[in-house]
């Protein structure tokens, strides 16, 4: 037991410690909230006052997917630092064991006289799961030759692909991990990176990260929107369409992932602000205000590109048009888009440094993500973004019972 | 696996009432379990207050500094086992109070048997001879380098600077142990800027060495160099080493040399912040060292420390006399990861050594 989970061998010693032997779990002496659903009474009703409830971790899929965007998200990529692929699986079930009490909420253990504090006490004495979400997924450099998973490799997941108006910096892009947390506030989001980084120390290291949020629906009932002022990823395949889009069948390790790529790019937002409102709408091809489609009344309503051949009620370079010209050739190219806002300080010359997480799901990345990107090469809207960062990723397969870990079938 | 044992566990919230009369009073405990005891100090003086084992003394809780008239709380996961709260008022004898017992054999928090201040009066001589002969082989080592500036032989001044600082390095100095001596003697340009010549020291005179300033310009640096190092030898045998410091230094250290050696920040121009950091994990070691016999029977993670400093080792010896941010990304990640494992594994150093009055 005493050679395992070399990262986190400190803080499961200085926690449970003493004379008898250190217990080799990052689970140990956590206490889970209790499982049943709902506020009950006492220290589950302080937990449920102001936060969200928690959302079940264990499942076929990864529970962070299908949901709408949380208000608040981090995404880091890490490389990992692991020696051996022994250490790897370690690592794969640290991460586990915390997703797992992060998600759940609950009392960290007491340490006496032992050590520092087990928690960062962000949250307070008692960590609220506030809607937490755990998203985590791995990249095509895991599988080089550190860790002999090259005969793994899904053909499909390589580094991130540069399109012709992409600005990459290598800097921040890729990685062998990935990991996205949500959450109803950005105090749980940091509290469950930093809980999840403490306890990883020695076996991963993060290589870029960013931090994001989602705003409300302004005005209510609508959809939440992104810096440039429009309504952000309105149309997304349905949930029937869940398994024939976003969910991955082979290789069999990786049956109930997805594939997961993140693009960071920035919006010339004071650049935008002086484009006059007629030719805003005709980039995007919705109405900024309402969100309709430029050719219909209604959010969701289907815009009818066969009546408008010649593009004069939604120009045929319209960015909505061109990612989703909704006709059956390009229907299995659909994705499921979930972005967040960035804002992040200034660059050099002073202007703000604002734009988009942009996350997809989806089964294939060349016939879906990479087919879209495609068609938008060269549209108006690209003198406004600048694409620098992100990555091609797997999002593992769900975590489907406590003994079960992320990643289990690709490492057993 | 500990969850489904943890999940159903019971739970209580109990007042105890401590005075100069009673710590506690009458009390109970339902059962094995997590429980949260809110401590009231109803003395006129501040307190310590622990949960210990009376028959072995070992403590499984404590709370330090309960101001007069303020209640705390105290939480643990208590195993079968015996408890008793012993309460230590200012300028008063220590006070037990009755002995609660829960039957069993349920496992809860360990009751560590506390390091006292006696017990680190050996440690803390050892570590002051092994500063104070440091001390003596660097006064040697900063007249050479003196002498090899007042002659104007600059190369060998830029071999003998290393030589020096390394030594230092060693000491384990770490967030002022030193006092004052440790700003003369290692201070950085931070606060002062490059070009204040009241920036002084080693990192002073690695400026000029490698940024090809004269031996004229630097030999007043170097002769305040070897003074401020011969005054720190003179008062060495009367500084008082701080007990407490002295297992907060095992992490620390290794913290300063994460902030300053492995980010680049404290290279002056020679390169040479991994030699540096090797010369810090030997100061840990050393600490290590005359900690060990307190802390084998009580940090189970002590070998894990071990093994954590010969991987940061074994990382940073093939890439001696590189540039931080010359290494490649890889190598650098592997290098930071191993230290923040090791200063995480260090750090619960310092809470078990910290002296405790008993």
């Amino acid at each position: 037991m005493t050679d395992r989970r070399a990262f986190l061998r400190g803080l499961a010693a200085g926690a449970v410690g003493g004379l008898g032997g250190v217990a080799a779990s990052a689970a140990a002496g956590y206490r889970l909230r209790s499982p049943r659903a709902g506020p009950a009474a006492g220290e589950n009703a302080a937990i449920a006052d102001g936060a969200l409830p928690s959302v079940p971790f264990h499942g076929r899929v990864q529970a962070g997917i299908l949901p709408a965007p949380a208000r608040a998200t981090a995404v880091a990529s890490f490389d990992v630092t692991a020696d051996t692929v022994s250490d790897l699986r370690d690592l794969f079930q640290t991460v586990t064991d915390r997703a797992r009490f992060l998600t759940t909420g609950g009392t960290p253990p007491a340490v006496g006289i032992n050590g520092p504090p087990s928690d960062s006490g962000i949250l307070g004495p008692t960590v609220v799961p506030d809607g937490l979400t755990v998203t985590f997924g791995v990249g095509a450099s895991l599988f080089d030759d550190r860790y002999g998973l090259a005969p793994m490799k899904p053909a499909g997941l390589t580094a991130m692909r540069p399109f012709p108006n992409d600005d990459l910096d290598p800097v921040q892009c890729d990685g062998d991990l990935i990991l996205q947390l949500s959450a109803g506030t950005a105090d749980a989001v940091v509290h469950a990176l930093r809980d999840i980084t403490r306890h990883t120390r020695g076996g991963m290291q993060i290589n870029w990260r960013i931090d994001g949020f989602s705003s409300p629906p302004r005005p209510a009932g609508t959809v939440p929107r992104n810096l440039m002022g429009f309504m952000d990823g309105i149309s997304n395949p349905p949930a029937t369409e869940s398994d024939g889009l976003l969910w991955v069948r082979s290789p069999s390790w990786a049956a109930g992932g997805s594939y997961l790529v993140v693009r960071l790019i920035r919006m010339f937002v004071e650049f935008w602000d002086r484009v006059d409102i007629t030719e805003q709408e005709q980039m995007i091809g919705r109405r900024r205000a309402s969100g309709y489609p430029l050719d219909a009344d209604g959010i969701y309503a289907t815009p009818d590109y066969a009546a408008d051949p010649m593009g004069d009620a939604i120009p045929l370079d319209a960015h909505m048009r061109l990612a989703n010209p909704r006709t059956p050739q390009t229907a299995g190219s659909r994705i499921l888009r979930r972005a967040w806002n960035y804002d992040r300080g200034t660059d050099e010359a002073g202007n703000l440094d604002q734009g988009l997480i942009f996350t997809c799901y989806q089964r294939n990345i060349q016939l879906q993500f990479e087919a879209v990107q495609t068609r938008l090469i060269n549209e108006p809207l690209t003198d406004y973004i600048s694409p620098f960062g992100g990555g091609y990723f797997l999002a593992l397969p769900g975590v489907r019972t406590a003994s079960d870990w992320y990643g289990r079938a690709l490492l057993s | 696996m500990a969850l489904s044992a943890c999940g159903s566990s019971g739970t209580s919230d109990s007042v105890i009432t401590l005075n100069s009369a009673a710590c506690g009073g009458t009390w109970e405990l339902s059962g094995p379990g997590w429980h949260t005891f809110q401590l009231r100090n109803a003395n006129t003086v501040a307190a310590e207050v622990d949960l210990v084992d009376p028959g072995t003394g070992g403590i499984y809780a404590e709370v330090n500094d309960l101001g007069p008239g303020t209640t705390a709380p105290m939480s643990l996961d208590v195993g079968s086992g015996s408890y008793a709260f012993r309460c230590l008022f200012d300028e008063q004898d220590p006070l037990t109070g009755p002995t609660v017992t829960v039957a069993g054999h349920a496992a809860g928090a360990a009751a560590v048997v506390p390091i006292t201040y006696n017990d680190l009066i050996g440690p803390a001589k050892e570590d002051e001879a092994y500063v104070e002969q440091g001390l003596e082989t660097l006064a040697g080592q900063v007249a050479t380098l003196k002498g090899d500036v007042l002659r104007g032989d600059l190369a060998a001044a830029r071999r003998d600077w290393l030589t020096a600082h390394l030594t230092y390095e060693r000491l384990g100095s770490a967030y002022n142990a030193f006092g004052n001596f440790d700003d003369e003697i290692d201070e950085r340009a931070d606060a002062l800027g490059l070009s204040n010549p009241r920036w002084t020291g080693f990192y002073r005179i690695e400026y000029g060495l490698w940024h090809g300033q004269g031996a004229r310009e630097l030999r007043p640096y170097a002769v305040l160099l070897a003074s401020d190092v011969a005054a720190l030898l003179r008062s060495w045998p009367q500084t008082q080493i701080s007990l407490v410091d002295l297992g907060r230094r095992a992490h620390e250290i290794l913290e300063n040399a994460l902030e300053y050696q492995l980010t680049g920040h404290d290279d002056y121009g020679s390169n040479t912040t991994i030699d540096t950091t090797l010369a810090n994990i030997a100061g840990t070691r050393e600490l290590l060292t005359v900690l060990r016999p307190l802390l084998a029977p009580r940090y189970p993670g002590l070998p894990a420390v071990y093994a954590d400093l010969g991987r940061l080792q074994s990382l940073l010896e093939p890439v001696l006399g590189a540039a931080i941010p010359a290494l490649p990304a890889r190598t650098r990640q592997a290098i930071d990861a191993s230290c923040d494992q090791a200063v995480e594994d260090l750090a619960p150093i310092a809470s078990i050594t910290e002296p405790r009055n008993t």
